[in-house]
């Protein structure tokens, strides 16, 4: 038992757990018509089923009830702060579960003919009063009693008198913030504090301007937008709640790693020996100084972003999004591709962190840049 | 139903929904209002109001059968019930008379608010009037009319008012004649019965038997939740304090304390045997009543005890088990659990003496606090202030010798060994163990101790300046020397083999210097009798005082002394020099200040003494050697500990607790730190620099408790400021000089504020050994002996007169063989002693009253008499010049012949009135009775005047001189007769 929590352990490391997830992920939610194929051949899309869902639902509450064995896993698991972020788990799992089981059913059916199952529901008359207000009317009632019951059952956690001059340990921001926190781990704070938030924001604007797909609207479908649903969802699941999970979950003190099975010791000690990529060209491949010019200084750094936002585009535009790019034109596409780069840019960095020990790729301190 | 509505849902399926979830709503409102109401001092109270109740009912009982069985009460009753017909007969129109004040009184209430509501109206009239005419408003003629007017009619209401007023009162006068002496019975049955009248109107409110149908209602009402936030029955009770605080980091709020919600018989003496949270508090003198010096409403709990006085349940309190045990028994009754966000939890109650330091730092002893008394005397006595800085102990002397001229005084193998192990040597010694410890004890530490302690000695004995020993007389009597250590006072401070006994304050003392086990293998006997005949040439610093010993006697004592070795000790080899591990040494320290090349050819360059010299300066500065010790090439040097001043409050996440399982609080800490100074170190890598340093002073449990308790008092004062007492010049002076008494251990001898006098027990062993006094009876008088007790001595003596003494101890009592030892007090020393003993007696200070002393003739011949024999016999017990009483020397007392210089003639007159009075137990008999004091004095002499008997007695013995024999008229001015 303690190995098999040993494995966990090592397996819930963010290197190799992003990394798992991102090599199956494309292939649970395929954006192109191949990579589908491959999908319906595994049979993953089985998963949207109801014996789909009734797996999904026995592996993750299995795994907490054998966590909830662990002390220290049920140490950070009952801690009053996280359990909203245990029942997010649940939550986002179930209505993922939901909404693919019906874009599943719909895709059944449009390939019948039948079209999707709201357009049966669209021929019903249903009235505000009671069909809608009722319901509501319930719905708050029901929420509101939860809320209750959950605040006599677990009460708020107070803690020890302000003091201004004491920091906790770990200090964590509020839950929705964590991905957000984490991304400080890989990128300088005006980038993973300033600029991220706000290109996150801008995007969202963008959404009805970049994706002009009529398909899907108003009634669930994969197969109609599958590209579509497969970004947002590799930016949603991936690079937003896994950050956050990690975040609760998994940073103990001083921000360090902690595996779920693992007591968060304040003592721990992790190597930290990362370096610039001027350092790893200059030093370490030419073995020679760092130049004293900052611009040759991070030449290499300067001329790796400008491949990857100037001419990563536009081979992209040839090749990959070619489709996306007829269909989109030279300005939207532009808007589109920037923001995806930017996105992708997270695991890019995460992975030469990983693997390379890069701190920034363009790194002047003296003027506080750093990329 | 009659018609289904249109729907999408099933209707009736929806509204069973509804229905469920409205249930569940109000079973979680229901639940929220429980969770709110359930509080577990809420139980407390009801059951104390219970025990209360029956204690009362109890009380009640036996107070109401007490007044039944009192004659007096019984015959008042019956008088009371014949005065009740007697006034139903005497007074016929009794009841016509009450009909008529009652009339008279609704009359007279009637004019009284008619009257009112007039002035009223004329206070309104006047505004206007004088604003018609001042401001030139309105119509002034009109208003004038109208304020006349209105005031009339006041004025005459008055007179109806008084006039109703003097009829109201015949009336009541005459009824009040009537029932007079029935009033007057019935006040002296209320008089009697006061106490029963009390507790009955107590039960009235807490008992519901005794409680009024409507009260009882009204009680449940009260206590209804939600309603019982007006005025509940059962609800918080607390203090606030105001100018005691609660430190919130940036700004102090006020005390608020609560713990009498649930502690509700803390002050009441009733509850002594009850089980918490009732029982009473140990020490109601001192604390919570009113007249104690702690009243809780201006003190509170927390402010002594720690602890979260807002809490009002057993968790939130911040409670803190004593044991072991006691954790156990909390953990399984009430769910304990450490609250791991409060900063200061409760102080275990056998560290409760902590809590007084806050307050009263400056003061030593403090008063009732034995425990934290001993932890601080066990802190000044091992000298902790010299590596760790202690504000109350700024400026205080090293604890141990001098080590600059050492080699003069030992060997280095001697030295060797000391260092080494010191509770070798003497099992109880003060010097504290650095070697052979938990982080150096493994076979790699001891290897490279033993070098460092070769370096070490080389250091020291290198440095050592010269120090001439000259010759010491060649007859020597070491039976002598014993008998002068037992006799001159040497054993107030030094024991020679002490016994195992728990430390005390007392055996403290007695240990204030070194016990002197084995000093001849330590030192020679040269070297002992240069020390005992001028401590301050070897050591300048040295708290040992001179005893103006002869050459004779420091040869006979240092015989003696020097006689003693310890054979096994002598016989234990010191390791031979090691030079790999010295150079190893070496090379490290020239490492830490050099790149290794450098500190390589350094190293290769120095001779093997050089190297020994050079790591033994780095090891002394290590591990701190200079702290207690003066040695050459250590001034000024800072000392290495952490700062312990506020170390009573640090943050608990600062304390490293490292891979010792010990329970996280800070009394543990302490404890473990001083059972084992290097255990923190344990699991740990650490190089033989970085390792823990702080000795061993194998303090026993007793001793760390006391310790513990100390430190945890160790906390700022600044929540406490305007609760010291005050820095008054007097207050000052008192505390200064108890800081001198403690450093010059002067209670080792004398017995002062009410402690001390150590010496005795071994001055009953000299009348034993020497004087063949029977053990018992050595006991009784073993003061005669003694040192005096100086209680009320700046009452008693001329500063002027105790400055020289001190200057220059000049004997008073001719038969003690304990001698005032010759101290090299700084003048800021005297004048603090000075100043001490005026402040603490309230006396003036540096002048007092002059007092005239002069005698006509017939007085100076009226003293005499009183003097001589036939009379007082003054003579008898005192010394007057040089000539001495009869009879043994354990009844003699003080030369007289030092009155005119040494006393204070107003302290003459009281001591004479009542001597015990002022030194309880004295021998000085009482001439003068107290309780008879106008006939206790002989008639025939000066009109049988006490006063003047007593007055010219002090002036006769103000003229007493060193040769009683010449006349005193020649000393004092010729009668003005």
């Amino acid at each position: 038992m303690e190995n098999f929590k040993e494995i966990i352990n090592f397996i819930a490391a963010p290197q190799i757990m992003f990394t798992a997830l991102l090599a199956v992920f494309f292939f649970i939610f395929p954006p192109t018509d191949w990579l589908y194929s491959i999908n319906r051949k595994l049979g993953l899309h089985k998963l949207w089923t109801k014996g789909g869902g009734i797996f999904l639902l026995v592996v993750t509450l299995g795994f907490f009830i054998f966590g909830l064995t662990d002390e220290n896993f049920r140490l950070i698991v009952t801690k009053a702060d996280n359990v909203p972020i245990v029942g997010l788990l649940f939550l986002v799992i179930f209505l993922l579960w939901l909404c693919l089981f019906q874009a599943e059913n719909n895709d059944k059916r449009i390939a019948e003919g039948k079209g999707p199952m709201e357009a049966e529901d669209a021929k019903e008359k249903v009235l505000v009063w009671p069909d809608l207000v009722y319901i509501e009317l319930i719905a708050l009632v029901i929420v509101s009693a939860l809320t209750l019951i959950w605040a006599i059952s677990l009460p708020a956690p107070l803690e020890g008198p302000a003091n201004p001059t004491v920091s906790p340990n770990p200090s964590k921001a509020p839950w929705y913030f964590l991905g957000l926190q984490e991304m400080l781990v890989y990128f300088d704070p005006w980038i993973a504090g300033v600029l991220f938030p706000t290109v996150i924001i801008i995007g969202f604007m963008a959404i009805p301007f970049i994706d002009n797909n009529p398909k899907g609207s108003g009634y669930y479908t994969f197969k109609e937008r599958k590209m579509a649903i497969s970004i947002f969802l590799f930016l949603w699941l991936l690079l937003w709640l896994f950050l956050i999970m990690t975040g609760t979950f998994l940073r103990g003190p001083n921000w360090n790693f902690f595996g779920p099975f693992e007591y968060w010791d304040i003592h721990k000690v992790e190597v930290l020996t990362n370096i610039n990529l001027s350092e790893l060209v200059y030093m370490i491949w030419q073995n020679k100084a760092l130049p004293d010019n900052i611009f040759i200084r991070e030449m290499y750094g300067f001329a790796a972003l400008g491949i990857y936002f100037g001419l990563l585009p536009l081979i992209l535009a040839k090749t990959v999004f070619r489709k996306v790019y007829d269909s989109l034109g030279p300005f939207r596409y532009s808007v589109f591709i920037v923001l995806l780069l930017l996105a992708v840019s997270l695991p890019i960095k995460m992975f030469l962190r990983w693997g390379f020990n890069i701190k920034y790729i363009v790194a002047i301190p003296e003027f506080f840049l750093n990329i | 139903m009659s018609k289904k509505p249109e729907s999408h849902y099933n209707l009736d399926k929806l509204h069973m929904i509804f229905a469920i979830a409205a249930l569940i709503m109000l079973a979680a409102f229901g639940g929220l209002f429980m969770k709110d109401y359930d509080r577990s001092w809420k139980d407390y109270q009801r059951d104390f109001n219970g025990y209360e109740m029956e204690k009362t009912r109890v009380k009640h009982d036996s107070e109401y059968n007490a007044l039944k069985n009192n004659k007096e009460y019984t015959t008042l009753l019956s008088e009371i019930e014949k005065a009740e017909k007697e006034l139903s007969s005497n007074c016929s129109d009794m009841a016509d008379l009450e009909n008529e004040i009652v009339q008279l009184n609704t009359e007279y209430d009637l004019i009284n608010q008619k009257a009112k509501f007039t002035n009223a109206e004329v206070d309104a009239a006047k505004y206007q009037f004088e604003t018609a005419v001042g401001h030139h408003q309105g119509d002034a003629a009109a208003t004038k009319t109208t304020f006349y007017n209105l005031k009339n009619k006041g004025d005459a209401l008055k007179n109806d008012l008084e006039t109703a007023k003097i009829k109201l009162d015949d009336k009541v006068a005459a009824k009040k004649n009537c029932t007079a002496k029935l009033d007057d019975l019935n006040r002296k049955k209320r008089n009697l019965s006061t106490k029963e009248t009390l507790l009955l109107r107590k039960l009235k409110t807490i008992d519901p038997e005794q409680m009024s149908f409507i009260t009882r209602i009204g009680n449940i009402i009260r206590d209804l939740p939600v309603i019982d936030m007006s005025n509940p029955t059962v609800k918080i009770k607390q203090v606030v304090l105001k100018d005691i605080t609660d430190d919130r980091i940036l700004t102090q709020v006020p005390k608020v304390d609560r713990c009498m919600t649930c502690h509700l018989g803390i002050d009441d003496p009733g509850y002594a045997t009850f089980q918490q949270p009732f029982k009473t508090h140990p020490n109601l003198e001192l604390y919570l009543s009113n007249d104690s010096e702690h009243p809780v409403e201006e003190f509170g709990c927390t402010v002594c005890h720690s602890g979260r006085g807002r809490g009002t349940s057993f968790n939130t309190t911040s409670h803190a088990p004593s044991s072991e045990k006691q954790k156990e028994e909390w953990e399984e009754k009430y769910d304990w659990k450490v609250d791991h966000h409060w900063e200061e939890p409760m102080l275990p109650i056998q560290n409760a003496q902590a809590g007084c330091f806050k307050c009263h730092s400056e003061q030593t002893p403090i008063k009732g606090a034995e425990k934290l008394n001993l932890g601080l005397q066990i802190i000044e006595k091992a000298g902790c202030y010299g590596c760790h800085d202690i504000k109350k102990y700024k400026d205080w002397p090293k604890a141990g010798p001098d080590l600059t001229k050492i080699a003069s005084k030992t060997s280095k193998e001697w030295s060797y060994k000391w260092i080494q192990d010191p509770h070798k040597f003497r099992k109880n010694t003060w010097m504290p163990a650095f070697f052979n410890q938990s982080n150096n004890n493994d076979a790699a530490s001891v290897k490279r101790s033993r070098q460092e302690i070769h370096a070490m000695v080389e250091y020291l004995f290198k440095n050592s300046e010269a120090f001439k020993l000259k010759n010491i007389p060649f007859k020597r009597e070491p039976k002598n020397g014993e008998k002068l250590v037992s006799s001159l006072g040497c054993l107030a401070c030094h024991q020679i083999d002490p016994k195992d006994t728990p430390t005390t304050r007392d055996s403290l003392r007695q240990q204030h210097g070194p016990n002197l086990l084995g000093l001849g293998s330590k030192t020679s006997k040269v070297w002992l009798f240069h020390w005992l005949k001028d401590p301050k040439r070897y050591h300048p610093e040295t708290r040992m005082p001179s005893l103006r010993l002869t050459d004779q006697e420091a040869a006979d004592i240092a015989e003696f002394l020097g006689n003693d070795s310890k054979k096994d000790f002598d016989k234990t080899l010191v390791p031979p020099v090691d030079k790999t591990v010295i150079n190893e040494m070496t090379f490290d320290f020239l490492h830490k200040m050099e790149p290794a090349p450098t500190a390589k050819a350094k190293l290769a360059k120095m001779s093997l003494n050089e190297k020994l010299v050079y790591s033994g300066k780095k090891l002394i500065s290590q591990y701190g050697c200079y702290a207690c010790h003066d040695i050459t090439g250590f001034d000024g040097a800072k000392p290495i500990g952490t700062a312990l001043t506020e170390e009573g409050e640090k943050s608990l996440h600062k304390f490293d607790f490292g891979f010792v399982h010990i329970d996280h609080s800070k009394h543990a800490w302490f404890d473990q730190k001083l059972k084992d100074p290097r255990s923190f170190d344990k699991d740990k890598v650490k190089t033989a620099h970085d390792k823990l340093v702080m000795p061993n002073f194998e303090l026993s449990e007793e001793e760390r408790e006391a310790v513990v308790t100390a430190l945890l008092g160790f906390v700022s004062e600044r929540t406490v400021k305007n609760k010291k007492k005050a820095r008054t010049p007097e207050n000052l002076m008192v505390e200064k000089g108890q800081t001198l008494v403690r450093q010059l251990n002067c209670k080792g001898c004398h017995i002062m504020e009410d402690e001390g006098g150590s010496i005795q027990q071994s001055i009953i062993d000299w009348l034993v050994k020497y004087k063949e006094y029977e053990r018992g009876e050595a006991q009784t008088i073993v003061t005669s002996f003694a040192p005096p007790n100086l209680i009320g001595e700046g009452k008693k003596v001329r500063p002027q007169w105790l400055f020289d003494f001190l200057h220059h101890p000049t004997p008073i009592r001719p038969w003690l063989n304990t001698r005032m030892p010759t101290y090299t007090y700084t003048a800021s020393q005297l004048n603090g002693l000075l100043k001490y003993f005026t402040a603490l007696d309230d006396e003036e200070f540096p002048f007092t009253d002059k007092v005239d002393t002069h005698m006509s003739k017939a007085e100076f011949e009226a003293g005499e008499k009183l003097f001589s024999n036939d009379y007082f016999g003054c003579a008898k017990c005192h010394i007057v010049g040089d000539k001495m009483p009869g009879g043994s020397p354990d009844s003699w007392a003080p030369n007289f012949a030092l009155s005119k210089e040494r006393l204070k003639p107003e302290w003459i007159i009281e001591w004479m009135m009542n001597p015990a009075d002022l030194l309880p137990g004295t021998k000085m008999p009482t001439y003068f009775d107290p309780d008879n004091f106008d006939v206790s004095g002989p008639d025939d002499l000066l009109n049988g005047d006490e006063h003047e008997q007593i007055r010219v007695l002090r002036d006769y013995l103000m003229s007493l001189s060193e040769n009683p024999e010449t006349s005193p008229q020649n000393e004092s001015t010729p009668p003005t007769e």
